[in-house]
């Protein structure tokens, strides 16, 4: 029982930190089609730069801050450069640009903050034991955060107009221009909440797995079933969606190989796009965010 | 003039579709835009707006010239365009998608937005019990009705719609078309693309005929309802005799009607 309350606890705080990865691809799909496959690479670069802030003297909140405000403007600047030009988007174009950006932020990583893997240090460090399951302090940031960060996001989208035009334009583009929305800067604003929920995951993860240029790889994919289970439209399927993956790779590992953590992953994006491709929470293949 | 066009060319990539159109709503005047499949009255439409780049010609919308302007840019200056199909936001609510036909009106007072979602209640009071409701739950007719009314939310000089009458029940299009009459009552400019012809007959100030990308017959619907042509147009699927479907695809051949035009 112990065991099972332990693996569930670790399961859901990794589980959290994938579905903030997730909301970030729901975020720029639902608005362009685009599927970006450089959102694992926003939270590693988040990482990297907090590891590297903290390690010149700054304060960790400083450098958290630092972080997730660098790579929010790096995912701006991405839109601009690789996203906006194109005239005619399709979903396959957007897998190869944001593949060619991908592997162009890894090197420039490697280059950076060079091979190895490091952690930055947690907000509190430490832990406690609680009936026999082990906690550690900076498991129970990560739900905190995350929490707080997705409900953020949903009050966005339900809530507020800039919310409820970029949802206008994930379900009638048209219709959206024609009541003023621009596309061009629905697009932007989608790439700044990717990127600003992708940093937060990144710093919140780096002290538990730990950051290094190409641990984004993992976590992008992971970010992606998630988001898929959840139908790839919905922030809410992508949350619920995360936090299940999380949780049924620490059982994997835990009761049956460690070896087959990662494939789990795979097994259930297989299963979900043949059996049920509209996710496993959606009714509809609708747009909704 | 409310709305000025004048030899108005436009097409999709090479395939020209409009080949010099005029067309002109004075203030509180309600135009109908009639015509068979094909006969380039959507491409018009998303030409007015913007959704589709001007070759030539010219749109003076209230005196301005708004030719080449994007449709956000159209859409602040007054000119509101109800899409063909609706085309409302589903799973947003009744009133998020009113809301949002207020976009370009974000900044302005919130005493216009509200006069403007009271009067788009007035005009649609069935709209009223649902406003709660996601759009996408709504009938073919209320959906209609909404897309009307976020078309007014803009606070528009200039309304635009695209078939509004496909797909509807009779009763439902009679009710559609006595609120656009109303808000040509009201003094609104409004020009309306039908294949229906009745319904558009019955309300419309002025009646343009479109046939292959040019206006061939012009005039006032009492007087153009009995013209063979029209009768023979709307029943046969074409204007011409040598008619045939695709119209849109045969630029070249439009040419004779010009002798058409008045």
């Amino acid at each position: 029982m112990t065991d099972l309350l332990q693996l569930l606890f670790a399961g859901l705080s990794q589980g959290a930190v994938y579905a903030l990865v997730a909301i970030g691809f729901v975020a720029i799909f639902t608005v362009s089609g685009v599927i970006n496959l450089a959102q694992g690479e926003f939270a590693a670069l988040a990482g990297l730069v907090a590891i590297s802030a903290v390690g010149s003297g700054l304060p960790l909140l400083a450098a958290v801050v630092l972080a997730v405000v660098s790579v929010a403007l790096v995912a701006v600047i991405m839109e601009r450069l690789v996203i906006f030009p194109v005239k005619r988007m399709t979903t396959l174009v957007s897998l190869i640009l944001t593949l060619g950006v991908s592997t162009g932020l890894k090197a420039l990583m490697l280059l950076v903050y060079g091979p190895n893997a490091e952690g930055l240090t947690p907000l509190t460090p430490g832990g406690f034991s609680l009936g026999g399951v082990s906690i550690r302090y900076q498991e129970l940031w990560i739900l905190l955060i995350a929490g707080v960060v997705s409900l953020a996001v949903y009050w966005f989208y339900e809530r507020t107009l800039a919310g409820k035009s970029l949802r206008a334009c994930a379900e009638q583009p048209v219709a959206a221009r024609l009541v003023g929305i621009s596309l061009t800067k629905a697009s932007l604003l989608s790439f700044l909440i990717a990127g600003t929920v992708g940093a937060i995951a990144g710093v919140l993860a780096s002290p538990i797995y730990f950051t290094s240029w190409e641990s984004g790889l993992t976590l992008g994919l992971k970010g992606f079933v998630a988001a898929t289970l959840g139908g790839l439209i919905s922030v809410r399927g992508a949350v619920l969606g995360g936090l299940l993956l999380g949780v049924l790779e620490t059982l994997t590992a835990g009761y049956i190989s460690t070896g087959l953590r990662d494939a789990v992953a795979f097994l259930l994006l297989i299963i979900v796009l043949v059996a049920r491709p509209a996710g496993i929470f959606g009714r509809t293949a609708e747009a909704r965010v | 003039m409310s709305l000025e066009v004048r030899g108005l060319h436009a097409g999709y990539g090479r395939l020209a579709v409009l080949h010099g159109i005029d067309l002109t709503a004075g203030e509180g005047e309600l135009v109908a835009v009639i015509g068979a499949n094909g006969a380039g009255k959507s491409t018009l439409l998303r030409a007015l707006s913007g959704l589709l780049p001007v070759t030539s010609g010219t749109v003076h919308l209230a005196g301005t010239d708004v030719t080449g302007y994007g449709p956000e840019k159209l859409a602040r200056t007054g000119l509101a365009h109800v899409p063909e199909n609706r085309l409302v936001f589903p799973s947003l609510s009744v009133a998020d998608n009113l809301v949002l036909g207020g976009y370009t009106r974000r900044r302005g007072p919130a005493s216009a937005r509200k006069e403007a979602r009271d009067r788009a209640m007035a005009l649609f009071p069935r709209l009223e019990p649902r406003l709660e409701q996601a759009a996408g739950t709504l009938s073919g007719g209320e959906q209609q009705m909404l897309a009307i009314a976020r078309g007014l939310m803009a606070q528009p000089r200039v309304l635009v719609l695209d078939e509004p009458s496909v797909g509807l029940a009779p009763r439902l299009v009679g009710e559609i078309f006595s609120a656009l009459g109303k808000l040509r009552d009201d003094g609104l400019t409004l020009v309306v693309v039908e294949q229906n012809a009745r319904a558009a007959f019955a309300v419309a100030d002025r009646v343009s005929v479109m046939d292959r990308g040019r206006v061939v017959l012009e005039g006032d619907p009492a007087a153009l309802s009995t013209d063979p042509r029209v009768s023979g147009g709307f029943l046969g699927g074409g204007f011409a005799a040598d008619a045939d479907a695709t119209t849109e695809a045969a630029p070249a051949t439009g040419a004779t009607r010009a002798a058409d035009r008045r």
